[in-house]
């Protein structure tokens, strides 16, 4: 029977390749994701374990005072130890704070984990050393002077019930650059200064503390003793809370806590992963029918000369697992050369990524792609497998007959799908409507679930509606001439295989789709939600606002309206009034209709005229004011003034009055703040970069900043994650075409006799190629449209679940993105068609002539 | 013969082949399946090919209707050479000029009668004229299976609908392998008959290969193979006539092995 197996396989080898192929990417898939997710772990653990140099035992866990570190000392068999303070110091950069790691270079080279790129390890006070990382973000060379700072908050003096900030400001000198590789999943490597100096600031934080304490010990071992008969003495003469580890044992319990972020990237690979797996499972259970039927009659011919079922089903099956084992061992090499190539490129190309100069190949990293290849493989021909056993020995003597769907299972197959469906997209919308107003997990569940049993549904059901869509699409064509009736025709001849070809591309599309409307109306309602919260793109501040703030200088508010990529600008003035006798607060000036060009929520100044005020929110709740309340305004000079408030959304800490209102309050009141409106967001990294330039040169301290830049960095992300999400979903696509490709030649192999007919009868080979391009394109194109119809619903319903509350969703339909969907399918299935057309057109006539 | 309503080039041959070889393989292993046919068939004619199994029956219909290339020689299609064209002239060919019907049918099971028929017209872009589809429909009796599909069709039926399909476009000559051969004897006289009726009332031209004399027989002209030659003519044959000339050649045939 193997002999059998194996020549049946022969004969079938270009389809088996195809289907092969199908399974060698999808294991190449799972072999990479598992070596790079192994990868980074590595990276890490290599990096944990360098920070502690030659220590042989690190302890750690419990903090560790003076009179630990004397027991430790001690112990028989310790040469050296380290035992570095840790903390945290800020350095002030641009309008922001960067916060360092700091600790404490060790006495004992042996045990300094740091390594030095460039310059040295400071040696006495007001020095630093920082990971190259962020010298690089900072801007730093080496010789600059680092301002570095410690804030806490202490009690008031005066007033016992309010805390103010405590600073302590240093300035320190860059005098080495530290290797940062392998610290990204730590957060990054700690910068290190000289050891008075991180205790002076510890005592700054913390005046009560009595001893330094530690976190982290590292002890060296004399030669010659065993390292365990140390952790050992240590074990028994320290307390109990303190973990006495070798450093294997440490990093690998570092590792472990680190490493999760790197194992919820795996997993979420994975799943990818399993998309793709999933889309190869049909393309293989699509091959194996297709070979199942066309030997009907060897099987049928087996049958008669006395091959029992299960010696058939074992037939297929052992054809399923001999393909699997060589194209899951062909695809997880293929996935460890492209990690192996891409760690290659990346260790040349010297980024800041750490990475490992090779794969580490271990036997899960190989086993685990091929046991899944190959199961999958063998899952998938299950089916065809009963198929195989259903032959009956009469159907030797039958004409071949295409596979049908039966009645029977077709009717349970139109009811389970027709359920699913139904069932499924209730839930869909079940999970619209609770997700914002109930509960969001809930309706984020019941979401998912519905989602999934209607996509099942759909899948289910395509053998019914695939055809029937199919046909009708060609019918359109037809009027195109005869090839495109004879490809609507022959798409609909097997309807089993044409669904599941489409299926295949279908999943991925669908997927793609989804995303891609979620993120678009993620991206969309997001916005809306900023331009409530920062309804300004950038806003110019001179330093604070409060009392006397100074004037804007006038040449960087020319400079400002000079700035190209500036759509309008609205100067602000403002003074500082006691409202109701109590509080004190800002009142800001515009002109409402400068105003009203730059928000990107011009509802928020709404009302404003020349007997009211507009109160934010903010100071309307500290202050006690509620819309139509009267407030009275008592400027310095002694005007006062009694106003409506009018409450609004707007994001700011001033009040808001007419122009000719704060004259009245304040004659000699300047432009303190200018508000700014990108004409293209993209584009605010630049102009915030060119206006903060044209500040630093003021002499009075001028202040950038706006939503836009949060705005970019929110999309930014939204975009990344998308283009690898879509990237990785791509594979189950490819993997899909490759389906068509599959039923396209095997369309052809059945066809030979009838295509050497319409030859004989005057059909060009042009011709012939047309039919086959635009049966290709007619499978890719459904597939590509329904998923994309799917894609945008699923991915709306997700948006409109999770954000629902945070506003209105509105479908926002990424028109670009399905119609390149759309272009690649509708192309991919024109090439899936070259090859075999072109086999198919090399087809002599006399074949049709000849007798089977 | 009645030829009232054949063209006016009946004196002239149809088809025509001068010297035609076709050698399969080469070396030692090469087959001559024609060794030079030097052979006429003329216009508004019904001609039979007999010969062995073997003898290159269909290799000579194959080359005559531009189907395969000839090795050497000649084969001219009314006043056109064929051998020497291209796959686009010859694909043109077939479509205006010749018709072909099979042993094993070959309808596209997809399309129904009536699409199976009008599909060469469909190919060349044609109208359908539909009196002759009409005509050429009530005289094979299929006006009522135009609807069906080949699936539902006898064998005899799906064969009227071949022949239908190879004279919608009113080809110049229609080539026939063994037309009959998948047929039962009643089915097939009436395919053969229809092919009679349509050389003699409609004026076409057809060549029919046939292992059967009963079949020859309703042939204006029988024209006998043997190892790659013509061997033999015979006219106004009969089914006596043919097993007659049949015989004789298989007695040739014996020759050489007795020699042997
Ligand atoms: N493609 C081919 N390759 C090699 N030899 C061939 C090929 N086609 C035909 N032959 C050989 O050419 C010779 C003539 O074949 P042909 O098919 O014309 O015979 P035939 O007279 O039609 O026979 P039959 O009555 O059995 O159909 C035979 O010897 C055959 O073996
Ligand atoms: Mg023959």
């Amino acid at each position: 029977m193997l002999r059998l197996t194996l020549a049946q396989m022969r004969r079938s080898l270009g389809r088996l390749t195809a289907a092969g192929i199908a399974i060698v990417i999808s294991t190449a898939f799972v072999a990479a994701t598992l070596l790079a997710g192994d990868a980074m772990t590595r990276t890490t653990y290599d990096a944990v374990s360098r920070s502690y140099a030659q220590a042989d035992l690190v302890l750690s866990q419990a903090p560790m005072t003076g009179k630990d570190l004397a027991v430790v000392g001690s112990v028989p068999g310790v040469e050296a130890v380290h035992a570095p303070l840790t903390g945290w110091v800020e350095v002030p950069n641009g309008g922001g704070i960067t916060y360092l790691e700091v600790t404490t270079p060790a006495q004992d080279p042996r045990l300094e984990g740091s390594t030095v790129l460039d310059g040295r390890l400071p040696d006495g006070p007001g020095q630093i050393a920082m990971p190259a990382d962020v010298v690089e973000r900072l801007g730093l060379s080496l010789a600059d002077q680092v301002p570095a700072t410690q804030t806490t908050y202490r009690e008031d003096p005066e007033d016992p019930e309010n805390v103010v900030p405590d600073t302590l400001e240093d300035e320190l000198e860059l005098v080495g650059v530290l290797d940062d590789t392998g610290t990204a999943l730590m957060g990054g490597g700690p910068a290190v200064v000289d050891r008075t100096d991180l205790a002076r600031w510890l005592r700054f934080l913390e005046p009560e503390a009595t001893t330094d304490v530690h976190h982290l010990v590292l002890v060296a071992v004399q030669d010659g003793v065993p390292v365990t008969e140390v952790r050992e003495s240590l074990r028994t003469a320290l307390d109990g809370d303190i973990a006495v580890r070798t450093v294997d044992e440490q990093a690998a319990e570092t590792v472990a806590g680190l490493t999760n972020s790197a194992q919820v990237f795996t997993a979420i690979v994975l799943g990818f992963a399993a998309i793709a797996l999933l889309v190869a499972a049909l393309v293989i259970a699509n091959t194996f029918q297709v070979l199942v039927a066309q030997r009907t009659r060897t099987l049928a011919l087996l049958r008669c000369v006395g091959a029992d079922r299960a010696q058939l089903r074992r037939s297929v099956v052992t054809e399923a697992l001999l393909l699997g084992v060589a194209a899951s061992v062909v695809g997880t090499a293929l996935g460890t050369l492209v990690v192996q190539g891409v760690l290659g490129i990346l260790t040349r190309m010297d980024t800041d990524v750490p990475v490992p100069d090779g794969v580490n190949l271990t036997a899960v990293s190989v086993l685990v792609p091929v046991a899944v290849g190959v199961t999958m493989t063998v899952l998938a021909a299950l089916a065809p497998a009963r198929a195989a056993t259903r032959v009956a020995p009469l159907a030797a003597l039958r004409p071949a007959e295409a596979p049908r769907v039966t009645h029977r299972s077709g009717r349970v197959r139109a009811v389970l799908s027709g359920l699913l469906m139904v069932g499924g997209f209730a839930g869909l919308a079940l999970g619209v409507v609770i997700g914002p107003r109930v509960d969001l997990m809930l309706g984020l569940a019941v979401g998912v679930l519905g989602g999934a049993a209607s996509f099942v549904g759909v899948l289910l059901g395509s053998v019914f509606w695939v055809p029937r869509l199919v046909g009708r699409f060609g019918r359109l064509l037809s009027r195109g001439g005869v090839a495109a009736t004879l490809a609507a025709a022959n798409t609909v001849r097997n309807p089993r295989r044409t669904a599941a070809t489409s299926a295949a591309l279908l999943i991925g599309v669908t997927l793609v789709a989804m995303m891609s409307t979620g993120a678009a109306s993620t991206r969309a309602s997001l916005d809306e939600a900023l331009n409530d919260e920062f309804p300004v793109d950038v806003e110019v501040i001179t330093a604070n606002r409060s009392a006397g703030a100074p004037a804007m200088p006038a040449d960087v508010l020319s400079g400002i309206r000079g700035t190209a990529g500036i759509a309008a600008v609205a100067e602000l003035t403002s003074t500082v009034v006691m409202v109701n006798g109590t509080e004190e607060i800002g009142v800001d000036a515009v002109d409402p209709a400068a105003a009203a060009e730059v928000l990107r929520s011009p509802e928020q100044l709404a009302g404003l005229d020349a007997s009211s005020v507009v109160v934010p929110a903010a100071v309307a709740r500290w202050s006690g004011i509620t819309t139509g309340s009267e407030v009275t305004m008592l400027s310095d000079d002694g005007t006062s003034l009694t106003l409506t408030a009018v409450v609004t959304d707007l994001a700011a800490y001033s009040a808001v009055v007419l122009p000719e209102v704060l004259e009245q309050l304040d004659p000699s009141a300047a432009v303190t703040s200018v508000w700014v409106r990108l004409a293209h967001l993209d584009d605010v990294e630049r102009v915030v970069a060119e206006i903060q330039q044209l500040a630093s040169g003021a002499d009075v301290a001028v202040a950038v900043q706006g939503a836009a830049v949060e705005r970019a960095f929110y999309q930014r992300v939204i975009n990344t994650l998308l283009a690898v999400v879509v990237g990785l979903l791509g594979v189950a696509v490819v993997i899909a075409l490759i389906g068509v490709a599959n039923t396209l030649s095997l369309s052809v192999l059945e066809r030979r006799r009838e295509s050497a007919t319409l030859r004989a009868i005057g059909l060009s080979r042009r011709q012939l190629r047309g039919t086959l391009a635009i049966e290709g394109m007619l499978i890719a194109g459904v597939g590509a449209v329904v998923g994309s119809v799917l894609g945008v619903a699923y991915g709306w319903a997700g948006a409109q679940t999770v954000l629902g509350e945070v506003s209105s969703v509105g479908l926002t339909v990424p028109w670009r993105d399905l119609a390149l969907v759309l272009v690649v399918a509708l192309l991919a299935g024109l090439l899936a068609s070259v090859v075999p057309g072109r086999s198919a057109a090399r087809t002599s006539p006399v074949a049709a002539l000849a007798v089977e | 013969m009645d030829t009232t309503t054949s063209p006016p080039s009946t004196t002239t041959a149809a088809v025509r082949a001068r010297g035609l070889t076709k050698t399969y393989g080469s070396g030692e292993a090469a087959v001559h399946a024609l060794a030079g046919v030097d052979v006429d068939f003329a216009a508004g004619e019904f001609t039979a090919i007999m010969g062995p199994s073997g003898s290159g029956k269909s290799t000579l219909m194959h080359l005559l209707a531009g189907l395969d290339s000839a090795t050497s020689g000649q084969a001219v299609l009314g006043s056109t050479e064929i051998t020497g064209m291209d796959d686009r002239a010859l694909t043109r060919l077939r479509r205006e000029r010749i018709g072909f019907v099979f042993q094993s049918f070959n309808l596209l099971p997809m399309f129904t009668a009536e699409q199976n028929i009008t599909l060469p017209l469909e190919l060349a872009g044609a109208k359908v004229d539909r009196e002759w589809f009409d005509t050429l429909t009530t005289t094979l009796g299929l006006a009522d299976r135009l609807t069906h599909r080949p699936s539902e069709l006898s064998g005899g039926q799906q064969q009227r609908v071949a022949v239908a399909r190879a004279l919608i476009a009113r080809p110049d000559v229609v080539f026939a392998d063994e037309p009959t051969g998948n047929l039962d004897s009643r089915s097939g006289a009436q395919v053969l008959s229809f092919l009679r009726r349509s050389v003699r009332e409609l004026g076409r031209t057809i060549i029919m290969v046939t292992h059967d004399p009963s079949a020859a027989a309703y042939a204006d002209r029988v024209v006998l193979i043997a190892d790659g030659r013509i061997a033999g003519d015979i006219t106004d044959p009969t089914p006596e006539s043919v097993l007659a000339g049949l015989d004789a050649l298989r007695s040739l045939d014996d020759l050489p092995a007795v020699v042997r």
